[in-house]
């Protein structure tokens, strides 16, 4: 059995906004109001009249493969897990905020109350009980799919294989783990 | 794009700070070593200076943090790709050097209250400490001035290698940034010397230690120009996110801060004065701050400049965002 490979697989076309997922991560992993660890986006209205698109993107920490978060901390308090999920140990985090400046996804926030910084963790603590993260449990249109990527029969392995997915900001270097699968028409205008 | 500033005022306060004192110490080293009779009270003045704006720089950043008593965690490694690791070690490191070089120009009745071993054989008996001679004063002075010029380099320099080495921030992501943080580190620290030898004894300034502030200074902020001028045109040939990013500082919110504040008041301004001061001392021979006090202005003038810099970099980088394609 090869190493783990935890990713996500976002199908954005099976995403309607109804934001369930930002609701049960904050509520799963009791999130400060104010901040969230995952978000939906808004892509568009693209295009010129009549033929237009939008669609929703939803997300969270990208876990890269080589992560900026992790590259700058002064203190080793953002690591890396052997099976792929990007991490902060609570204790060690001073509250610099650099990898809060240093992520492209803009996936970290600043606790008030803790005074460290924090993100999303996977959901690990669910992961390893053999449940699916908060956000993928409860994501009612089934756009949201979490698993081992390395393991070639897994829901998102399958997935990623027969589709055609884009990552983001690819071009920062950072190789991340969140797949997007589209199978509508993305519009190039901006 | 909305975004939130996570740094703030502190961190703008600090950035400056840190380098006005890593510019002190560098002019007071450099004028050391140049003359340590000719330009004395460059040394002194820059010697006086040094280790205190970066130790308040150093406590505001303190509170800045979410965990200000965690901060020993900084200091129990080292992370070679983490600038921010790597700069608290030089600043430790600077710090100390600043205030030993401080206690070398304390004068003479002060600095001899404190006695010290003269070698290891001495070090476990107080009774025979004593306090440093003259010689062994000069000689040091020349040693921590030499082993703390590079040091303090690093420091001006690692200010802006903080922001630059964030690809996640285009507006900062760029190697001009470093080096415009350095000569503006270094141009502070001349610029606050001027501005404290005009106030307190601009009828004693020698020739030769007006020549060298004003010419040094006016070098680094002529070396600025040439900094911004291609911060600016590669920023706008590169990708559309750089792009978007410069427009920040052409034709966005921060559009004045940086003509008026940096270029005009920070470079031109100062750079104006400087020359002609130099102009008189070149083709007049003779000092024209003895009759008109032109370094309260040039030297005040390099220093709001140098802090509405960092303020522009600190908040017009955090605004800055990659750009999605679609």
């Amino acid at each position: 059995m090869a190493q783990k490979r935890f990713a996500f697989v976002i199908e954005i076309d099976r995403c309607i906004d109804c934001k369930a997922c930002m609701v049960a991560c904050s509520v799963e992993n009791n999130v400060p109001v104010g901040h969230h660890r995952n978000w939906v986006k808004q892509i568009g209205p693209n295009g010129t009249y009549p033929i237009l698109g939008m669609h929703f993107e939803a997300g969270n920490c990208m876990h890269c493969t080589n992560p900026p978060c992790e590259r700058v901390c002064p203190t080793g308090a953002t690591y890396r897990r052997d099976d792929g999920l990007v991490m902060i140990n609570q204790d060690i985090c001073i509250g610099c905020k650099y990898c809060i400046e240093a992520c492209p996804y803009d996936a970290r926030y600043f606790n008030e109350e803790t005074g460290t910084t924090d993100k999303c963790t996977g959901c690990v603590h669910r992961v390893y009980r053999g449940e699916e993260p908060a956000c993928v449990a409860t994501c009612i249109g089934n756009s949201r799919h979490f698993g081992d990527i390395n393991d070639p029969r897994s829901e998102v392995s399958e997935l990623i294989a027969k589709n055609k997915y884009y990552t983001v900001y690819e071009e920062a270097g950072t190789h991340p783990a969140v797949y997007y699968i589209y199978r509508g028409e993305r519009s190039n205008e901006p | 794009m909305s975004h939130e500033f996570h740094w703030g005022f502190l961190i703008v306060l600090y950035l400056f700070l840190a380098g006005l004192s890593a510019g002190a110490f560098a002019t007071s080293g450099l004028a050391n070593y140049l003359g340590s009779k000719k330009y004395e009270l460059i040394g002194r003045v820059g010697a006086y200076i040094a280790p205190f704006p970066v130790s308040i720089g150093l406590a505001l950043l303190l509170l800045d943090l979410g965990r200000p008593f965690r901060f020993w965690r900084l200091f129990v490694t080292i992370r070679w790709t983490s600038p921010m690791s790597i700069g608290s070690w030089l600043l430790v490191i600077f710090v100390t050097l600043s205030l030993i070089y401080f206690f070398l120009w304390l004068p003479d009745r002060i600095r001899n209250l404190v006695r010290l071993p003269h070698s290891f054989r001495h070090l476990f008996r107080a009774s025979t400490w004593t306090p440093l001679k003259a010689e062994e004063v000069r000689r040091w002075k020349l040693i921590i001035g030499g082993i703390g010029f590079p040091v303090s380099i690093g420091v001006g320099m690692y200010t802006g290698i903080l922001l630059g080495a964030i690809p996640a921030r285009p507006f900062w992501n760029t190697p001009m940034v470093a080096q415009l943080f350095l000569f503006s580190a270094m141009s502070s620290g001349v610029g606050t010397i001027i501005f404290i030898l005009a106030l307190i004894s601009h009828q004693k300034i020698s020739f030769d230690e007006c020549m060298l502030l004003n010419s040094v200074d006016a070098a680094l902020i002529t070396f600025e120009i040439f900094l911004i001028i291609p911060f600016i045109l590669h920023q706008s040939l590169a990708t559309w996110s750089h792009k978007e990013s410069v427009a920040l500082i052409m034709g966005g919110p921060y559009t004045y801060y940086f003509w008026i504040g940096v270029v005009f008041l920070g470079i031109l301004f100062p750079l104006s004065l400087e020359v002609v001061e130099l102009w008189h001392i070149v083709v007049k021979k003779h000092l024209l701050c003895r009759r008109i006090n032109l370094g309260v202005f040039s030297g005040a003038a390099v220093i709001i400049g140098g802090f509405i810099l960092r303020f522009v970099f600190v908040y017009a980088g955090q605004a800055s965002h990659f750009l999605p394609v679609y």
